[in-house]
């Protein structure tokens, strides 16, 4: 019956219930007025006139009977008898729920991450014809590279797509009242929100003549305007001020408006023209070589990405070609997918999280099947009843259905509701470093998404028994248990258990791997000592603050810090180590010229004197940074041993000079290429926290001062005992500066490890489920198959069977089976190495081989624990009562 | 489940076939079918009342019959029943069979009459 009319039925029904009651009470008082006419009375006429109709009551029931679906009342039935099954069986249902449980629990927490992370879709319009636009340098492989402005206006000019829209974030601060604030800022291309299709709540928006050199003019987040502004509309058209001067406002965002979507949304939008006046003597604009840029675009109706793609790649050559000085490396583009794009490594680690957790659900599945099998074995002789008193086939295969169906139903609600929980855990664990995490919930997708796995596993361990009864003739069950039957009932029941080790293994040794390669990350040597080290940033900006004016406070700012109590060093650098934030520039070596296209490049970074000794990195070779490396002096440099190595190798890197392609306004004024002299070696400090010993060279802070540096200082008190003392010099400095984004080092370097150290303990887990569920799936078919062979075997130790070597058959047989699952277990490794690798080279264990073998340790392990009980059980029988039994 | 009234009929399926029978001569509503089934079987019949509903809704859901409220000759608000052409053919089925079975049930007795 199809849903529509068993639906419609469902009211013809009751309006059929309606109309016989009424057709009833007609009947009666027609015929207790016939009655009254032939002489009764009415009272008497009507006790008669119900007499003779009979049981109302149930006339009604019959007749609501026939209007019935009836396949749903057998089905309910079914479900009784199935409850009335388990319930008898409350071992098996338990385990077999609990299970299940735990399967699909799993699977629905992780799949509300994919759900909500990887597949949903952006909440811009029309988000599929988004896509992220980056260069691309073939010596660097696939990795995207920020755009410059001359290669975004290049790209915009050429119109390729409907619109291109540039982004970049940038710290900006609010004054003019109480207190000074540090916003997250973004800076737009006019155009973003129109591209994105997200229009302002109030005012007009960003207009083309927006981008004009000296415009100054924002648009506030809904959060920005309701926290500072008390949601105030009249804001619209007024100036606020932005890093010391008047900016207009000239819109507020949409409630929750963030572009990319991630877990600090941006707090105020200006446009590019910002860049196009900045402090220093070549604005950004004009720059080609700052690389700061991100871009997005939206595809021209009709357009695939590939054909917006091959056009992007022609411009990228042309320029490639026009201009070789800055753009030779660059003759290819990077668009992706604008989701994929957001979600980077991420989506890779979820996908793969996703099939490991379906793994976990197989194991769980041949656990239950394996139950089922025996179960249905045990019940041979039932069932060979029903199909002798007339049951058919089918109907004893869908009652075994429905009994399984039955087990699914429940283990899955249960498995919802553990994975409600998980769920809560894993917003937790990933809401900083996760986009849309927060979005993770359980919704109707994933309730759907659980009722159909749960089908699916219904149906999937409904097969071995409804195969072995369609094999094993019912008939033969009343005879007794035929041994041809036995023995092939425990083949399919063994092949179960080879499934089970097989992909354990394969979950372990991913598990064990990535585990290895975790505890590498946290243990290996960063180069400096990363513990009670606390940063922050001081912003000053806005044109009060000219270079010099920046040189000063700074200056005057490390002294008084140094004097601190709690705090025995103070430094600033840009960027800080283990931030992940790389400044990757070109140099030309002084003995080894090289045309622009073909210089290398390293990163870089700024520092103060006292930023080596503060961080607790030795210097290895020549002297540090002093006070007198100032712009008046020689300009010096120092490299890391990475970079001497790398460059110079074999010889003293001291003394060589370098001319880098960043410069200070000192450098633009006197013009020509300026090299450095190498003037001292220092150990590795790590620039980020996965990366390994990358070559790095050091400006004084006071020959490049570029922005304002964080500030980092070396601890003797408790972080929160010696920020007020901070803010408070900051403040007796300057009232207008604000002090944001204090973080202990321990603490950036946790958030740069959160991610691997998310994705290796829930693989960890996962193959911790998967290895106890296996143990148990082995533990399960040896019990069984010792029970069922109790009397052979006490036959055999009749015969003369050691104790020993009955213990050692059984384990003998778990040996065996865990043989074939290992050995089918690596050559399915082998099969999806590619994967595999691409996986693990994020985390570079040290000998995959050594944990591969581990895994397999591990695993044989586990299978002789799981197989001792019952061997030990198999030995202790006693020949006399196993004789007897039967 | 269908089967419990036929207990009270002489065999399963009568109660129906005497229904389509008399709703053959013309349209008729419950109390009125009864009515024409006690006379017709010269109160030889004595079915209880109430079990014509029963096999009503079974017919109707068969589409061998319709019925529709209206009002009857006595100005009474009845539910009236019809014959419908599939009912028709049904009824002539059961007839044909029915009267295969009288003929069987007739030969097996036959023989033990002395």
């Amino acid at each position: 019956m199809t849903r529509v009319r068993w639906i419609r039925s469902l009211f013809v029904r009751e309006r059929m219930d309606r109309d016989l009651a009424d057709e009833i009470a007609q009947h009666i008082e027609e015929k207790a007025e016939q009655l009254v006419a032939a002489g009764l009375t009415r009272d008497a006429a009507v006790r008669e006139a119900r007499r003779a109709f009979g049981n109302i009551t149930g006339v009604r029931e019959e007749s609501r009977d026939v209007w019935r679906w009836r396949a749903g009342h057998d089905m309910a039935s079914d479900v009784r008898y199935a409850i009335r099954q388990l319930r008898h069986n409350r071992s098996f249902a338990g385990a077999a729920i609990l299970t299940l449980a735990i399967g699909i629990g799993a699977n629905s927490a992780i799949f509300s991450v994919v759900n909500a992370v990887v597949f949903r879709s952006l909440p811009y319009h029309e988000p599929a014809a988004l896509v992220s636009v980056a260069s691309m340098d073939p010596r660097r492989g696939a990795q995207p590279i920020s755009l410059s402005y001359f290669t975004f206006f290049e790209f915009r000019r050429a119109g390729v797509f409907e619109r291109i829209a540039s982004y970049r974030d940038t710290g900006l601060t609010l004054t003019g009242r109480d207190l000074p604030a540090q916003l997250d800022g973004q800076l737009v291309s006019w155009d973003l929100f129109d591209l994105l299709g997200v229009p302002p709540l109030r005012g007009r928006g960003f207009v083309s003549s927006d981008e004009a050199p000296g415009a100054r003019v924002v648009i506030l987040s809904y959060h920005t305007w309701q926290t500072y502004f008390g949601g105030d509309p009249s804001i619209v058209g007024r100036p606020i001020m932005i890093d010391g001067e008047p900016n207009t406002v000239v819109g507020v965002a949409q409630r929750g408006f963030t572009y990319p979507i991630r877990s600090r949304p941006v707090e105020i939008w200006t446009t590019l023209a910002r860049d196009a006046s900045s402090a220093t003597v070549q604005p950004i604009t004009e720059q080609r070589g700052a690389r700061l840029l991100n871009a997005v675009a939206r595809l021209a109706p009709g357009t695939t990405r590939e054909q917006a793609h091959a056009q992007l790649n022609a411009v990228a050559a042309r320029l490639a070609a026009e201009h070789p000085a800055t753009h030779k490396n660059l003759p290819g583009t990077d668009v992706r997918p604008e989701l994929e794009s957001m979600l980077g490594p991420a989506r890779q680690a979820i996908l793969v999280l996703w099939g490991a957790v379906a793994l976990v659900l197989l194991i769980a599945c041949a656990n239950i099947a394996n139950m089922l099998l025996a179960r249905t074995a045990d019940r041979q002789h039932e069932l060979s009843v029903r199909a002798a008193i007339g049951g058919s086939r089918g109907r004893i295969v869908r009652q075994l259905l429905t009994e399984n169906l039955t087990i699914a139903a429940i283990g899955a609600s249960m498995g919802i509701a553990g994975a409600a929980a998980i769920v809560r855990l894993l917003v937790v664990m990933t809401a900083e470093y996760l986009p849309r995490a927060t979005e993770i919930r359980i919704d109707a997708g994933v309730l759907l998404f659980t009722a159909g796995l749960g089908v699916a596993v219904c149906v999937l361990v409904s097969v071995p028994p409804a195969l072995w009864i369609g094999r094993a003739a019912l008939g033969r069950g009343l005879a007794g248990g035929s041994r041809a039957v036995t023995v092939r009932h425990e083949r399919l029941r063994g092949a179960l258990v080879v499934a089970q080790v097989s992909v354990g293994l394969m979950l372990l040794s991913v598990a064990s791997i990535l585990g290895s390669g975790f505890v590498q990350l946290t243990r290996r040597d960063l180069g400096f000592a990363p513990g009670n080290l606390l940063t922050f940033r001081a912003e000053l900006t806005g044109s009060r603050y000219t270079t010099e004016r920046q040189v000063a406070f700074i200056d005057t700012l490390l002294e008084r810090l140094a004097i601190s109590p709690g705090i025995s060093s103070a430094a600033v650098g840009m960027p800080l180590p283990l931030v992940g934030n790389e400044m990757a520039v070109a140099f030309n070596i002084e003995e080894r010229p090289a045309a622009p296209s073909e210089r290398p490049s390293s990163n870089m970074a700024l520092v103060s004197p006292e930023y080596f000794q503060t961080i607790g990195t030795p210097i290895i070779e020549g002297r540090g940074f002093t006070n007198w490396d100032d712009e008046s002096r020689q300009r010096v440099l120092i490299v890391n041993k990475a970079f001497a190595e790398k460059f110079f190798p074999g010889v003293s890197a001291l003394g060589k000079r370098i001319a880098s392609g960043a410069t200070s306004n000192r450098d633009a004024r006197e013009g020509g290429t300026v090299f450095r002299e190498i003037v001292g070696v220092v150990g590795n400090a790590r620039q980020s926290p996965g990366g390994g010993p990358e070559p790095i060279y050091y400006f004084p802070y006071k020959q490049m001062p570029w922005g304002p540096p964080s500030v980092i200082v070396r601890t003797t008190l408790p972080d929160e005992a010696i920020l007020p003392a901070i803010r408070r010099t900051v403040a007796e400095l300057d009232p207008n500066v604000p002090v944001h984004g204090a973080k202990s080092m321990a603490a950036i370097f946790a958030t740069g490890i959160a991610p691997p150290r998310f994705v290796t303990m829930l693989m960890g887990s996962f193959a911790a489920i998967g290895l106890l569920l296996t143990a148990t799936g082995l533990y399960g078919l040896l019990s069984y198959a010792v029970a069922r062979r109790t009397r052979e075997i006490g036959v055999r130790i009749a015969l003369g069977a050691t104790r020993r070597s009955i213990v050692s058959m059984i384990l003998g047989r778990a040996l065996r089976l865990t043989a074939i699952g290992t050995a089918l277990g690596i050559a399915g490794m082998l099969a999806g190495r590619t994967l595999l690798t691409q996986l693990i080279v994020v985390f570079d264990p040290p000998h995959p081989t050594a944990w591969l073998a581990a895994a397999v340790a591990i695993v044989a392990m586990t299978a002789i624990a799981a197989a001792y009980p019952p061997a030990r059980r198999a030995a202790s029988i006693e020949p006399t009562s196993a004789l007897r039994m039967e | 489940m269908g089967t419990q009234t036929d207990r009270k009929d002489l065999f399963p399926g009568a109660l129906e076939m005497m229904i389509l029978q008399v709703l053959r001569q013309q349209p008729l509503h419950g109390y009125g079918l009864v009515q024409r089934i006690q006379q017709a079987s010269n109160d030889l019949l004595r079915v209880e009342e109430g079990s014509l509903y029963p096999a009503l809704q079974r017919l109707l859901k068969a589409g061998c019959l319709t019925a529709r409220w209206g009002v009857s000759a006595t100005g009474r608000r009845v539910r009236t029943y019809q014959l419908t052409p599939a009912g028709r053919k049904h009824l002539e089925r059961q007839v044909t069979s029915f009267e295969q079975m009288l003929e069987g049930i007739r030969l097996v007795l036959a023989p033990v009459k002395p």
